[in-house]
């Protein structure tokens, strides 16, 4: 049994072992985000705009939405930055092939990952700051 | 299932390694390889399936379409050389630049992105081959067909003159057959693609060698893997809108036609969802490519290597969410559009840092100035500026300005160029050796080179200005006072200069070599794992299956070279005479089977004449061939199913080497077919999404959807049918646990209960008089289940298979990877299904 299968086992690694579906979780949520500010704005303009075409309950929703997406991707993003584990050996390189820096890459791509979706949301959300109608 | 434990020793030892392989030995297994891989003769060459042969197949055609695109786009040039010319008319104008940029998108960017990859990531992953040869042959004689056909029209007068993006109203109202030929042919092409992509997608995940976790694979084959996830995303829209634009030219079904409540705005987001992921589609290869070949001109490994991961898989999101700044111009709420501005300029954050970490590999490794690192200098040059305009085009009050001018002209150009084309050259410089074994000439790359570099900008620099002087796309010519002349004729004599470049680099590209000697095997010294081909070729794929632990094997891990050409490491015989490659886990590459691949074949060319027969009749109306040419296509494809795929194997393992004992056969999850068909699903699924965002669209932009005193379906028809569809789908799924005589039974119940479902579905619109001509809410509805009975069909098929297969001793118990398979294929239809019977049921209820 070499090293790095002893590795593998006491870091309980096998949970990742079937799936990278982890690292697309922060992008996601902006995707997430991204459609539900679309889709909202886009429904909310034709169906119910005032007569200037006011916004002000959708700004508000979508608001919170933003909220709610920035907390989460900075949830991820600090589950990633512990998985990463940076400060405990200094390492982003993750260049060996064993279960030790696979599982750290995993961490580092995904919080990287985390600060573009991060800046992506609140790029997303600017226009709610500075539109005040559907016009 | 053979357990961990009686495997055997992984991963190898160094002792294990280290042991020599006698020589007889090695000679005996290289000769039984050769035997095994050796390419058919003389004419039946052309059944060959391997990824080298093929690859090199498509990589030439594509080129091939790329110089006819390449042509119309010099003819356009001598057009506007001059104002108020007379070299071309306008309608031959118009199918010009609709034929330029069809082609150039769908014959050239996309499937040049699919040769190459096809063509280089087995070995760059050290693989056998793909891990389904047919279905690469497969997509590659549909592209064939496709793209002469779709190119043949010029030849006619025939072609599609509505431009690229084929927009209504003007191409749904336009007479002759050229938009019917534009949304056929190409539906049929985008299908290769998607089959292109599946693959790829499969062998990055499950194709690489031992010990090849993701942290330490190639930069290109994450590239390929998000790039292949976009293929999966992006495509399927567009093909629910070509479903929907043909059904509106060949029955009247109108759902752009305003006057019948459709709206032409639902293309062109059916459109730009698929176009602008397209462009970052093509341009993520080029830059993988370029990920490749900077490390081994800087001699050290990439700098940032998880910047890069992040790079891909954002830019990969990212481009999912600016397909609107195509439509800035189009009357959308102002906030709609502030979202998609943004998403644009979002976007260049992970686009640029890829960027950056190339310039960091450079700045701290000692840069030898290779031959193919010009061309990626030249393309990271070109692609900046092209960036730069394009945060500027992103920007809506510009882009207001600038929209459908020559400044966009230029835009794309510079992306493209900068971000595809100079990229794929160098590439083709730096690989060649591996796909020919010859070296192409520096001293004509060096011309060809300045000459499409400086070629390039005297034609697009002045485009820039040219626009910004107002001077619109699209237009056969101008009149002579607007100060655009001499714009134009530079931008003419630039493009010549610039196809004097490609000239230079096709002819040496098909300059006979054959007095060249052999190269040096890896004359850049470079560190990644294609470098261990052999020279002369040998159409193994690799001698043996190496173990791998580092980034760069042949810079990190002595010996790796030498191992393999012995035969040390993994797969190194072929005692059975069968063709095989390692399957190994997702995440951490371990070895999990042995996979059969299938070998050369006729039936994936036959397949494909068929499949190009039900998609290129309906063009001319003539429906009762194409629906004859579907049903052989079927027939061929089920053929070589049977008789190529899940075979059952003489025995249950076998010897891997290195101490290794592999299944050879396994289904489920474990199985590469089982991701296919999940990843085909999934691009299935996001096509029928896009019907049902149609729904939504059409309820969104109209003011009443369904319109007044609509009917409805009939709902207790439709809770029927429903019913009985997933009826089939339980006991499809009862049927995959028995596996046995219970599951014949349970198959044929199975098939006559998605029959009558879906006969019952159909009844539920029959018996209303909801007629799809009159209206758009009929023919949305009709839409939905046409589309429902089309996909019942191909799974009352996938049931007969695996209940012929339990009939004929194909399925066991033990060897049931086609009911693995098959339920999955039922899981979503299954799904299809139920939503479909709430959108024809209980939404329209709803929305009134």
């Amino acid at each position: 049994m070499s090293h790095d299968k002893q590795t593998s086992d006491a870091r309980q690694f096998a949970e990742e072992s079937s799936s990278l579906v982890r690292i697309t979780a922060a992008p996601l949520t902006w995707a997430g985000h991204f459609v539900l500010c679309y889709g909202a704005a886009a429904v909310w303009c034709v169906k119910w705009p005032g007569p200037i075409g006011q916004m002000a309950p959708l700004r508000i929703a979508l608001g919170l939405a933003t909220v709610l997406a920035l907390a989460i991707i900075a949830w991820l993003g600090w589950r990633s930055w512990q998985q990463w584990d940076l400060l405990d050996d200094y390492d982003y390189e993750h260049e060996m092939g064993v279960g030790e820096d696979r599982h750290e890459f995993l961490g580092h791509a995904a919080f990287l990952l985390s600060i573009v979706s991060f800046v992506g949301v609140i790029f997303t959300s600017l226009p709610l700051v500075f539109a005040a109608t559907c016009r | 299932m053979t357990s961990d434990a009686d495997r055997g020793t992984y991963p190898p030892t160094e002792e294990m390694l280290a042991q020599p392989v006698p020589a007889e030995v090695a000679k005996a297994q290289a000769d039984r390889l050769r035997k095994v891989w050796a390419q058919p003769p003389g004419w039946t060459y052309w059944s060959a399936v391997n990824n080298t042969e093929v690859g090199v197949w498509y990589c030439l055609t594509a080129t091939f379409f790329m110089l006819l695109a390449g042509i119309l786009a010099l003819l356009m040039r001598v057009q506007l050389a001059v104002p108020e010319n007379d070299f071309l008319d306008a309608s031959r104008y118009n199918q010009f630049f609709t034929m330029h940029g069809s082609a150039m998108m769908f014959l050239f960017a996309v499937p040049i992105f699919e040769a190459i990859s096809i063509l280089i990531l087995p070995s760059l992953l050290g693989a056998r081959d793909m891990p389904f040869p047919r279905l690469s042959a497969y997509g590659f004689w549909c592209f064939v067909i496709g793209g002469i056909f779709v190119m043949g029209s010029l030849l006619f007068d025939a072609a599609p003159d509505a431009g690229w993006f084929m927009y209504p109203p003007l191409a749904t109202e336009y007479g002759g057959i050229g938009a019917d030929i534009w949304l056929l042919g190409l539906s049929f092409i985008e299908v290769a693609s998607i089959a292109a992509a599946v693959e790829l997608i499969v062998g990055v995940l499950k194709c690489r060698p031992p010990g090849m976790r993701v942290n330490i694979m190639p930069l290109y084959a994450w590239y390929v893997l998000v790039v292949g996830g976009m293929i999966v995303f992006a495509f399927p829209p567009l093909i629910a809108g070509d479903f929907l634009f043909e059904m509106q030219r060949s029955f009247d079904w109108p759902f752009f036609d305003p006057e019948r409540g459709g709206d032409p705005m639902l293309w062109q987001h059916l459109f730009w969802i698929f176009g602008h992921p397209e462009v970052y589609i093509i341009f993520l290869p080029s830059i993988a490519v370029t990920a490749m070949i900077v490390p081994t001109a800087a001699r050290r490994p990439i700098v940032g290597y998880s910047w890069i991961v992040l790079s891909a898989v954002g830019t990969g999101f990212l481009s999912f969410g600016l397909w609107v700044h195509h439509m800035f111009a189009t009357g959308l709420p102002a906030i709609s559009l502030g979202f998609f501005s943004a998403a644009s300029e979002a976007v260049v954050l992970p686009t640029g840092i890829q960027i950056f970490a190339f310039v960091a590999t450079l700045m701290v490794g000692r840069v030898r100035m290779i031959h193919p690192m010009l061309w990626i200098a030249g393309a990271l040059a070109i692609f900046v500026a092209g960036g730069l305009t394009g945060v500027m085009v992103a920007i809506v009050p510009f882009d207001w300005q600038v929209h459908d001018t020559y400044f966009i002209v230029a835009h794309l150009h510079y992306t493209i160029f900068g971000g595809m084309l100079f990229p794929v050259i160098g590439g083709i410089y730096y690989f060649y050796p591996i796909i020919a074994k010859k070296q192409l000439s520096e001293r004509l790359g060096k011309w060809a080179f300045w000459l499409m570099f400086t070629g390039f900008n005297v034609t697009f620099l002045p485009m820039h200005l040219t626009g910004m002087q107002g001077m619109p796309r699209r237009v056969f010519t101008y009149p002579g006072d607007l100060g655009w002349n001499w714009l134009n004729m530079i931008s003419t004599v630039g493009a010549f200069v610039m196809a004097a470049g490609i000239l230079v680099f096709v002819y040496d590209l098909l300059r006979p070599k054959g007095k060249q000697p052999d190269p040096p095997r890896n004359p850049w010294d470079a560190g990644t794992l294609e470098w261990t081909h052999n020279v002369p070729g040998e159409a193994w794929g690799i001698r043996s299956i190496p173990y791998v632990d580092t980034r760069y094997p042949l810079w990190q891990q002595s010996k790796m070279q030498e191992r393999i050409d012995a035969g040390r490491y993994y797969l190194p015989d072929a005692e059975e005479g069968k063709r095989e490659t390692l399957v190994t886990s997702v995440i951490d590459a371990h070895p999990l089977h042995v996979q059969r691949v299938t070998g050369p074949a006729w039936i994936t060319i036959w397949a494909a004449i068929f499949t190009g027969g039900a998609f290129i009749f309906p063009t001319f109306h003539w429906y009762p061939p194409a629906i004859v040419s579907a049903v052989l296509a079927v027939a061929c494809i089920i053929y070589w199913n049977w008789t190529s795929t899940a075979v059952i194997p003489e025995k249950d393992s076998k010897d891997a080497g290195l101490g290794l004992r592999l299944p050879l056969y396994v289904s489920g999850p474990d199985a590469v077919g089982w991701w296919a068909v999940w990843i085909t699903m999934l691009a299935d699924a996001t096509a029928f999404s896009s019907l049902v965002f149609a729904v939504f669209f059409y309820w969104t932009a109209s003011a009443q959807f369904p319109p007044d005193g609509a009917q409805f379906a009939n709902g207790g028809l439709v809770a029927a049918g429903t019913g009985l569809v997933a009826g089939s789908w339980a006991l499809t799924a009862w049927a995959r646990r028995d596996a046995g005589r219970g599951a014949m039974a349970a198959l044929a119940a199975a098939m006559l209960a998605a029959c009558a479902g879906g006969a019952v579905l159909f009844l539920a619109l029959w018996t209303t008089d909801m007629d799809p001509t009159e209206h758009v809410y009929p023919a949305m509805m009709w839409a939905l289940v046409i589309w429902v009975i089309v996909h019942l069909i191909a799974g009352v098929v996938l049931q007969g298979y695996c209940l012929a297969g339990l009939a004929f001793g194909k399925i066991t118990r033990r060897h049931d990877a086609p009911l693995w398979n098959s339920l999955l294929f039922w899981h979503f239809l299954c799904l299809t299904v139920l939503v479909t019977g709430a959108m024809i049921a209980i939404a329209p209820r709803l929305m009134t």
